[in-house]
């Protein structure tokens, strides 16, 4: 798979999340990649994780989160 | 017709062209033949106690047909008394009034021995002094050059010395052979330095003979660490003179020095904030009526330029020289490869293949020729193709809209931050 496919895979599962309505939590990074974490609503509502391995995708979940905070601001 | 006049602390010059301290500057022959050419200003080869030189002195790195793309040294200051050096600066200062004649100096880090030299040297009439805070071979061992340069308090002490009683301006001249240079520029500073010069030379032995397994260059069988400069040492240079003109804390004039050869290094050093510049090893390798180019090419740019003075140039690019950390992640370029002036040799392949990111196809055209072709998604934009690439114009990088709003990585670790409601990780500063 090339880069970008790998990175096009997880871009789609982010913004899959987030067009269902889910919202960035928590992004914790490690050695590993980056976790995110999605919560609908409170978090007992409903909480996803993705481990974003890709540097494009890592760079893009943050992107996203902060368009979204610019656009509720 | 520009005005090419700089005015460098105090210290004026015609135009911004100044023979660096070196074996150019070693007698007033040379510097009223330098001065005959065009040179604007000269800075005398350093005075200090005379010294005694080595036979066999100079080395040179050739890399792939282009001669001297770096030069080596293990001369030192003058060899001659400072009266006889007093003499010719005063004729020469005499017969060309409207030059700056700048006498580099070094003494031991004494106060007396700095009132000394530069009440001496300032009674003949120079335009400014130069402390030579940089020699990185032989006058080190002694305590001297680099040695007083890699000191920071020394480097402040002995500039509060030699302003005590100085009544020309005075250029601290620093060495790179440091890790901070901005540290060593700002105690020149707070030592009342009216500007800074750099780079002097950086440690270095220029090879080693692999059937001899002598040095190069030797001393009877024997070498020692030299001082390297011309056109391989410019970006070190650079990007010194860039960290300290955007340094508030220094905040004083800087003179630029460190492989400029032509008139377009010396607009790049004073884009990143040089009022002037010095030179060396060009002038060693061709001569001193190099600066007849020089000056009409300086001169040509900045009318193509609309510009009025070469000082406009002063600092112009400083701000766009920032921390990778404010550097937006989501700006992006691509490369793209015109077919009608690619020569099909595969180099941008074989580097994108083995050293890269692996997004240039070798494929088969419409017509059955071989084409080479990017897969713009998978570029990162790293340039390396474009770098290989031996057909001028066969490659263009190319900026794309990401789309994305700008995002540097300090913006990011902020954001993540506040998300996660801690620090995570440092910023890059």
């Amino acid at each position: 798979m090339s880069a970008f496919e790998e990175f096009d895979k997880e871009r789609r599962e982010i913004d899959e999340l987030l067009f269902k309505g889910y919202h960035v939590a928590a992004i914790r990074e490690d050695l590993d990649g980056a976790k995110v974490t999605f919560v609908m609503g409170k978090p007992d509502k409903g909480q996803v994780t993705l481990l974003l391995l890709t540097a494009d995708a890592r760079k893009y979940i943050v992107t996203r989160y902060m368009e979204g905070k610019r656009a509720n601001a | 017709m520009a005005d090419l006049s700089i005015d460098l602390a105090g210290i004026k010059s015609p135009n911004p062209f100044w023979l660096a301290s070196a074996p150019p500057t070693n007698t007033g022959y040379q510097v009223q033949r330098a001065f005959e050419a065009g040179w604007g200003g000269a800075v005398w080869k350093t005075l200090g106690d005379p010294i005694i030189n080595t036979s066999s002195r100079f080395a040179a790195v050739h890399f792939n047909g282009q001669r001297v793309a770096g030069f080596n040294n293990i001369e030192l200051i003058t060899d001659r008394p400072l009266e006889v050096n007093l003499k010719e600066i005063y004729e020469t200062k005499k017969r060309f009034p409207d030059r700056a004649v700048v006498a580099s100096l070094m003494v031991e880090p004494k106060r007396e021995k700095w009132h000394e030299i530069v009440k001496r040297v300032e009674d003949v009439g120079v335009d400014g002094l130069e402390l030579n805070f940089g020699c990185p071979h032989g006058m080190a061992e002694r305590g001297m050059g680099a040695a007083s340069g890699q000191q920071p308090d020394l480097v402040e002490s002995q500039t509060y010395w030699v302003k005590e009683v100085a009544r020309t301006p005075v250029i601290v001249k620093l060495t790179p052979n440091i890790t901070d240079i901005t540290v060593v520029a700002r105690h020149a500073a707070k030592g009342g330095a009216d500007a800074v010069s750099m780079i002097n030379t950086i440690n270095s032995l220029a090879g080693v003979d692999i059937h001899t397994w002598n040095t190069i260059p030797h001393v009877g069988g024997k070498g020692a660490h030299g001082g390297y400069c011309g056109p391989a040492v410019k970006p070190i240079a650079l990007s010194m003179v860039a960290e300290c003109a955007r340094d508030s804390r220094v905040g004083i004039p800087i003179s630029g020095i460190g492989g400029i050869s032509t008139w377009q290094d010396a607009v790049e050093f004073m884009l990143m904030g040089a009022t002037g510049v010095q030179v060396c090893t060009a002038v060693m390798h061709h001569g001193f009526r190099i600066v007849e180019d020089m000056i009409d090419g300086l001169n040509n740019y900045l009318d193509e330029k609309g510009l009025a003075s070469v000082t406009e140039l002063t600092g112009k690019s400083v701000e766009r020289y920032s921390n990778w950390g404010d550097l937006n992640l989501n700006y992006k370029v691509v490369a793209r490869i015109n077919t009608d002036k690619c020569i099909n040799c595969n180099k941008c392949h074989i580097a994108c293949e083995d050293t890269s990111h692996q997004c240039i196809d070798m494929l088969t055209g419409a017509d059955g020729k071989a084409i080479l072709k990017v897969r713009e998604e998978d570029c990162v934009g790293c340039n390396l193709c474009s770098i290989v690439c031996p057909a001028e114009g066969a490659i263009d990088m190319v900026e794309v809209d990401s789309g994305e709003v700008p995002m540097t990585w300090n913006e990011r670790q902020q954001e993540i931050a506040r998300l996660n409601g801690s620090h995570s990780e440092a910023e890059v500063v």
